[in-house]
C-alpha cells in the first residue's frame, strides 16, 4: 500500500467479508444461469458441441476474473471515524479517498435492499450539500451500520457548520 | 411596516390587518398575448357587425378568461404577518401559503416584457428547503415590488438577528431600508460588451465555418451554393443579438442584502447574491480576450444551482458578463468578502509534473492548481481559460482520486465538492506524492476556516 492511501492516524475499518460473500454468491448464481442459457440454447439451436464449450470456458475465465476484482475491491474499502470527520478510501483499480467533516453532513442514509438483508448488512451513505460527495460504506454489519449512523448525526448536529 | 406580534396562534380565518391585492393589471399582462391575437383577428369582423362564429367562440373565451382573471385576481391576497409572508390565492379550490422570512434566501424581481410595458414586475422568492425557486408574486408595480422585497429582507434579517444576538454579519440593514441608497460597484460598458461578442469563441467558431462552407462551394464552381452559409449567419447574428439584450444594461450595485445584478434590455432582470451564501467563483478568460485583458466572473451561490447558460442564454451565476480584467477580479475579491477577500491571483499555482504528458499530453501545459491560505485554485483550459475559486471555509468535502494510468506515472487528482453551481475546483494530475499532503492541509484550513466563521 503507498502512502497516497494510508490511513489518517490508526488503521482503516475494513467492512464485513459478507460484501465480498454477497458479491461472490450474485456473480456465481449469474454464471450458472448465464451458463444454462447458453448451453441449453445452443444445443436446442443444434450448434455444433465445440462452440457452447468454447462459450463456457471464456464465461468461466470472466467469471473468474470478476471473483479475483471482488475479493480486491472489498479488501480495498476502508473507514477511518476521526474527532471531526470522516475517511473513506475504496476502488482497487479506480482509487479513491474522501474527507467529509462531520459539521458539513447535511444527513446520513442506511441502506439495506432485500439481498443485502440476506447477508446481513447493509451501507451508509453521508450527503453534504455537494451532489459530488460520494462518501458511501457498503458492507457493514447491520448493528455497525446503525452504530455509524448514530454517531455520524449527533456528531453532525454538534459540529454543524452554515453553508 | 407592523411590529411582529407577540406569538398569537396562527389562525385560518382572514386577518384584520390589512392585507395587499396584485396589480388589477394581472390578467390582462397574463394573457396579452391572446388579448392581443383576439383583437388582431377579429377587430375587423366586430366594426363590420359581421362576425363568424370563430370569432363568438373567441370572445366567448376571452370574456370567460377575463371573467376568471377577475375573480383570481380579487381572491389573491397577500400580507406580512408574525414573520412570514401570506399569500391567499385560489377561485375554486383556495390556497393559503406560507414563507416564513428567515427562510428567504434571495429575492429578485424579474420583469418579463408585457409586464415591463405596463410597469409590473414578479417578485421571485428563493426559499430554503423548496426544491426549486418557490414562491412567486406577479405582477405588481415595480415600486411596491421593490418595497416589498426591502421589506421583506430587512425583516428576514431582523428575525435571524433576533434569533442569533451574537451574529453581527446579518444585523446592520434592520433600520430604514428605504433610506439606504445604493451603490454601484460596476457598470458594464455596451461599446465592451458589442467588441466581446464579436471577438468571441463563437464568433471564431462561426468565421471558420463560414469559410470553410463558402470556399467549398466557390472551390466547386457553385458561386450560388455559397448561400447554405446564410442560416448559418442568421443564427450567429441572432445568439449574439439574445446575449446583447440579456447583457444589456448589465450593472452590479451593493445593497444591504448583498450584491445586486441587474441586467436586461427587454425582459429586465434584478437578483441580489447574499453573500455570506457565496460558495466560489470562476474568472474566465477565452484565449482572444486575453489581449485585451479581458475577463469574465461566475458566481456560485447555494440554492441557486447553474440555471441557465445554455443556447446563449445567460447563465444567473454571471456577475460580469466582460470586463477589464482588474474590475472582474476586485468583483470576485467582493464576492468572496465574508471570507475575508482573497485574491485568486496570489495563490502558487503549481503545473503537473512532465511526466503528465501520458494522460493530458496538451492539455496538462494549460492546467495547474494550488492551496493557498484561504483559497483553493484551480486553472484550466486554453480556449477559455477558467480559473475556479473556493474559500476553505466553503468546501463541503475533499475527494482524492488515482486512475490506474495515474499510478503507474505516480500522479493523482484532488477534487473539491462545491454545492450545485459553476465552480469546480479540481487539482488535476498532481505529483502522487504531493496529494495527500494537499489533501490533509486543504482539509486542515477548512476545519480552521469553518471553527472561525462559526465562532
Amino acid at each position: 500500500m503507498d502512502d497516497l492511501f494510508d490511513p489518517p492516524g490508526n488503521d482503516w475499518q475494513p467492512v464485513s467479508p459478507a460484501l465480498a460473500r454477497m458479491r461472490h454468491t450474485v456473480l456465481a448464481v449469474g454464471t450458472v444461469v448465464a451458463a444454462l442459457v447458453v448451453v441449453v440454447g445452443l444445443l436446442l439451436l443444434g450448434a455444433p458441441v465445440w462452440l457452447p464449450v468454447l462459450l463456457l470456458v471464456v464465461l468461466l475465465a470472466l467469471a473468474a476474473w470478476g471473483w479475483v476484482v471482488v475479493t480486491r475491491n472489498a479488501r480495498w474499502w476502508g473507514y477511518a471515524e476521526r474527532d471531526e470527520d470522516l475517511y473513506i478510501k475504496h476502488g482497487a483499480v479506480f482509487r479513491a479517498l474522501v474527507v467529509v467533516p462531520y459539521g458539513r453532513m447535511q444527513y446520513v442514509d442506511v441502506q439495506a435492499g432485500p439481498l443485502e438483508q440476506a447477508f446481513k448488512i447493509a451501507s451508509v451513505h453521508l450527503h453534504t450539500a455537494s451532489p459530488g460527495t460520494s462518501a458511501r460504506i457498503p458492507g457493514l454489519p447491520a448493528a455497525e451500520a446503525a452504530r455509524l449512523r448514530d454517531r455520524l448525526t449527533s456528531l453532525g448536529e454538534a459540529q454543524a457548520a452554515g453553508l | 411596516m407592523t411590529d411582529p406580534q407577540p406569538s398569537a396562534p396562527p389562525t385560518p380565518t382572514t386577518p384584520d390587518r390589512p392585507y395587499k391585492r396584485l396589480s388589477p393589471l394581472t390578467p390582462l399582462v397574463r394573457s396579452f398575448v391572446l388579448v392581443v391575437a383576439v383583437a388582431a383577428s377579429s377587430w375587423d369582423d366586430f366594426l363590420r357587425g359581421d362576425v363568424g362564429p370563430l370569432a363568438w367562440i373567441l370572445l366567448a373565451m376571452l370574456l370567460a378568461g377575463a371573467v376568471y382573471g377577475a375573480a383570481s385576481w380579487l381572491r389573491t391576497k397577500y400580507w406580512i404577518e408574525a414573520d412570514e409572508l401570506r399569500v391567499d390565492t385560489g377561485v375554486i379550490s383556495r390556497q393559503s401559503r406560507r414563507i416564513r422570512v428567515d427562510r428567504l434566501q434571495g429575492i429578485d424581481i424579474a420583469q418579463p416584457f408585457v409586464a415591463r410595458l405596463f410597469g409590473l414586475a414578479e417578485l421571485k422568492m428563493d426559499v430554503a428547503g423548496a426544491g426549486d425557486r418557490e414562491g412567486s408574486l406577479a405582477y405588481l408595480p415595480l415600486r411596491e415590488a421593490e418595497a416589498l422585497r426591502e421589506t421583506l429582507l430587512a425583516r428576514r434579517d431582523a428575525a435571524r438577528a433576533r434569533r442569533a444576538p451574537g451574529d453581527q454579519a446579518e444585523q446592520g440593514p434592520t433600520a430604514m431600508p428605504h433610506a439606504v441608497p445604493e451603490h454601484v460597484l460596476a457598470r458594464l460598458d455596451l461599446g465592451l460588451l458589442v467588441m466581446s461578442l464579436l471577438i468571441s469563441p463563437e464568433a471564431f467558431a462561426f468565421l471558420v465555418s463560414a469559410l470553410v462552407l463558402g470556399g467549398v462551394f466557390v472551390v466547386l464552381g457553385n458561386l450560388p451554393g455559397a448561400a447554405v452559409a446564410l442560416p448559418v449567419f442568421i443564427g450567429f447574428v441572432l445568439t449574439q443579438l439574445r446575449r446583447l439584450s440579456a447583457y444589456y444594461g448589465f450593472t452590479v450595485s451593493e445593497t444591504p442584502a448583498g450584491l445586486q445584478v441587474r441586467r436586461g434590455l427587454i425582459d429586465r432582470n434584478t437578483q441580489t447574491i447574499t453573500l455570506s451564501r457565496v460558495q466560489g467563483v470562476v474568472v474566465s478568460e477565452p484565449v482572444f480576450w486575453r489581449r485585451f485583458g479581458w475577463a469574465r466572473v461566475d458566481v456560485s451561490v447555494a440554492g441557486y444551482g447553474s440555471g441557465g447558460g445554455e443556447n446563449g442564454r445567460p447563465a444567473v451565476s454571471t456577475v460580469m458578463p466582460v470586463g477589464p480584467r482588474n474590475v472582474v477580479l476586485w468583483l470576485a475579491r467582493r464576492l468572496l468578502e465574508e471570507t475575508g477577500s482573497p485574491d485568486p491571483d496570489e495563490v502558487v499555482l503549481v503545473p503537473p509534473p512532465p511526466r503528465a504528458r501520458w494522460v493530458a499530453p496538451v492539455g496538462r501545459h494549460f492546467m495547474s492548481s494550488g492551496v493557498g491560505p484561504h483559497l483553493l485554485v484551480s486553472r484550466s483550459g486554453f480556449l477559455n481559460r477558467r480559473t475556479h475559486a473556493v474559500p476553505h471555509a466553503r468546501v463541503q468535502s475533499l475527494q482524492l482520486h488515482q486512475g490506474p494510468w495515474q499510478r503507474r506515472l505516480g500522479l493523482a487528482d484532488l477534487h473539491v465538492d462545491s454545492p450545485p453551481g459553476p465552480v469546480r475546483v479540481r487539482a488535476q494530475h498532481r505529483d502522487a506524492a504531493d496529494v495527500r499532503g494537499l489533501l490533509e492541509e486543504a482539509n486542515r484550513l477548512a476545519r480552521d476556516a469553518r471553527t472561525r466563521l462559526t465562532g
